[in-house]
């Protein structure tokens, strides 16, 4: 699963999140710090 | 006369959330319980170690503002998180260190603490967890 940053407290907006161990994401989620990765499989397809 | 000081800023994050803007107070103090170890002869008591149950206390303006405070806190009663606390906003290093608490457990959450006319404040304490210092720049 990845992850986007959506709040400047959590990193840069836009960036991917990497939780680090022990991180709890679901509560990330729910505070809306970050959201789901939209699944990129078209854009990899068309790159190819 | 101290030949140095410190004056308290220190930056806060909570679950990889930077909360030093809303904190006022952190308090991080790790604790190795102590057994009385102490044997028939010995003229003192004696005391060896036995768990660590260190534990951060913050106290924070509540607001519930999107992706603030509350936003933060409300999903991580009752969980276990990493939480970090260093003393000034520099880079990782031996005097300025992240002292971090992972595995650090959440067990109550004032959800509304309000009195007329007062700035809204909670305080709350993250219980147990291993403590570890990263003295290197990321």
């Amino acid at each position: 699963m990845k992850y986007i940053i959506v709040s400047e407290l959590v990193g840069t907006v836009g960036a991917e999140y990497i939780p680090a161990d022990g991180i709890n994401v679901e509560a990330l989620l729910d505070g809306g710090f970050i959201k789901v990765a939209p699944k990129s499989s078209k854009q990899e397809k068309s790159e190819d | 006369m101290a030949t140095s000081t410190y004056l308290s800023n220190p930056v806060v994050t909570v679950n990889s959330v930077a909360l030093t803007g809303f904190c006022q107070s952190a308090v991080l103090t790790r604790t190795i319980t102590a057994a009385d170890i102490t044997s028939f002869g010995e003229t003192a008591r004696t005391y060896g170690a036995t768990l660590e149950d260190s534990e951060l206390t913050l106290t924070l303006y509540m607001t519930y503002g999107a992706s603030e405070v509350y936003a933060t806190l409300k999903s991580l009663v009752g969980t276990r998180t990493t939480v970090r606390v260093q003393p000034g906003s520099g880079v990782d290093s031996a005097t300025n260190p992240g002292m971090i608490l992972s595995g650090s457990y959440l067990e109550s959450l004032p959800v509304m603490q309000a009195s007329l006319g007062e700035i809204s404040s909670i305080d709350i304490t993250f219980r147990g967890g291993v403590y570890s210092e990263d003295t290197t720049n990321p």
